[in-house]
């Protein structure tokens, strides 16, 4: 006998999803309310982009939407249907580090590691859209990320070295 | 089901046909948050994110027409100054780059910040739906209780009205600087023609203004004995609750504070004869 007390399981339509993830072409077929960082997570297998509080106050499970910073827990899959999408795994090109990526171990701005993947790609959005940074715009574009270890020191001097790096010839 | 219409007739068709049965979707910042902690379980959505024409602005006749699709980040860059503060305390830049001004009326959280800032511009919300066409009603009217609007079945909310050119000042208390639920949130609005409008945050069911107070503010000059006179009243006439977030009694305070010190701002822009600096 099933439990009476139970809620009746209830099959969850499906849709298609077809994007663009780090630059490869990706389709599949996905439960309707799957959060797309589940998607890239638990179908996709990319494990980097990291999930803690869930509704958009920690910032560790960042991506970049067509360039854009969201937060993909609060984003369904299927919005991000025709979609480029990166995550912290498409940044290095082959063994070649992303500047900041390079910048964080420079600096030691990782420790626990849990809240960095975020971290870059905030980073990778504000280095994108600006030439000159100021240190206003820098705390306003990382505000959104929270390191519990408390690194954050570290990790602004990690953006303003991948900055300083990135403009250097 | 996934709909993604890409016009607003399609998008009011499916409102139409799918009434209470699909879950209007934009920014997903706060429908993907009640998913996240259970409270929402849609099987069938309506995506408005493709609607591009939901996102534009325009004027009209001395006013400024903010489509609903418009999100944080683009009113963080607003002439309008309460309503761009506002804006950009709204969570951090991911949520900016998706949250969108039709959300946040929708949700009608009592700490909803963009609200605040409309509800003393005297901001009027239009409701469009497929059969019944295009309403407006005054966003103060909208909000009814916690949580509850006016917002029928069929209907979408489709843009924001707020006039061109108001003075305004906002502020809010939180407990840190980012990424940062209002504690009690604040705004103060003088439209061309004198009119004074406020509004309040955190301290009621719904975000709220203060009628008997306002109606102390008819056009004369923001003397200090007057804006005393109004911050009293105020006082009074917030609802606060005791929560984890805060005391009433301490909310209540920092009400008198805050619109005593966003009149007296007011009245020193006048000063300078710089009105909204």
């Amino acid at each position: 006998m099933p439990d009476p007390s139970s809620p009746i399981p209830v099959e969850i339509p499906t849709t298609q999803v077809s994007c663009r993830v780090n630059g490869a072409e990706i389709s599949r077929t996905v439960p309707v309310d799957t959060p797309l960082l589940a998607f890239l997570r638990d179908v996709l297998g990319l494990t980097g982009t990291k999930g803690a509080c869930l509704e958009g106050e920690c910032g560790s499970c960042t991506v970049l939407v067509d360039g854009v910073t969201v937060n993909s827990c609060l984003m369904l899959a299927a919005q991000a249907n025709d979609r480029n999408i990166t995550t912290i795994e498409g940044l290095a090109v082959g063994s070649e580090l992303d500047v900041i990526q390079d910048s964080f171990i420079e600096t030691g701005a990782a420790q626990c590691g849990y809240c960095t993947p975020g971290l870059i790609m905030s980073a990778r959005a504000l280095l994108n859209d600006q030439p000159d940074i100021s240190e206003d715009e820098l705390l306003t574009a990382m505000e959104g990320n929270i390191c519990r270890c408390t690194g954050y020191a570290s990790i602004i001097q990690a953006v303003k070295r991948a900055h300083r790096e990135s403009q250097s010839p | 089901m996934f709909h993604q219409p890409i016009t607003i007739e399609e998008a009011l068709n499916l409102r139409n046909e799918l009434g209470a049965d699909a879950t209007v979707i934009n920014g997903g910042t706060d429908v993907v948050v009640a998913m996240n902690h259970g409270a929402l379980k849609p099987q069938c959505f309506i995506d408005l994110s493709r609607l591009t024409s939901l996102r534009k602005n325009r004027e009209d006749d001395g006013s400024l027409i903010l489509g609903a699709g418009t999100t944080f980040a683009m009113m963080g860059r607003s002439h309008l100054r309460a309503l761009r503060e506002a804006s950009l305390s709204v969570g951090g830049p991911a949520i900016r780059n998706v949250g969108t001004l039709g959300g946040n009326i929708a949700t009608a959280s009592p700490a909803g910040d963009g609200c605040v800032a409309l509800l003393a511009m005297n901001a009027d919300v239009q409701l469009t739906s497929a059969e019944r066409g295009e309403r407006w009603i005054p966003l103060v009217d909208f909000f009814i209780d916690y949580r509850k609007t006016a917002l029928a079945g069929d209907e979408l909310i489709t843009a924001v009205r707020v006039p061109k050119d108001p003075q305004s000042r906002w502020y809010k208390i939180g407990k840190r600087g980012a990424v940062n639920i209002s504690l009690v949130c604040c705004a103060v609005s003088r439209n061309a023609n004198g009119k004074i409008g406020l509004a309040f945050g955190c301290v009621g069911p719904m975000p709220i203004t203060t009628p008997k107070a306002a109606s102390l503010l008819n056009g004369d000059p923001l003397t200090p004995e007057l804006i005393d006179d109004v911050a009293n009243l105020v006082a009074q006439e917030v609802r606060p609750i005791d929560d984890h977030r805060g005391s009433a009694t301490y909310r209540r305070a920092m009400c008198k504070t805050l619109v005593k010190r966003l009149l007296t701002d007011l009245h020193a822009g006048d000063q300078k004869g710089d009105a909204d600096a």
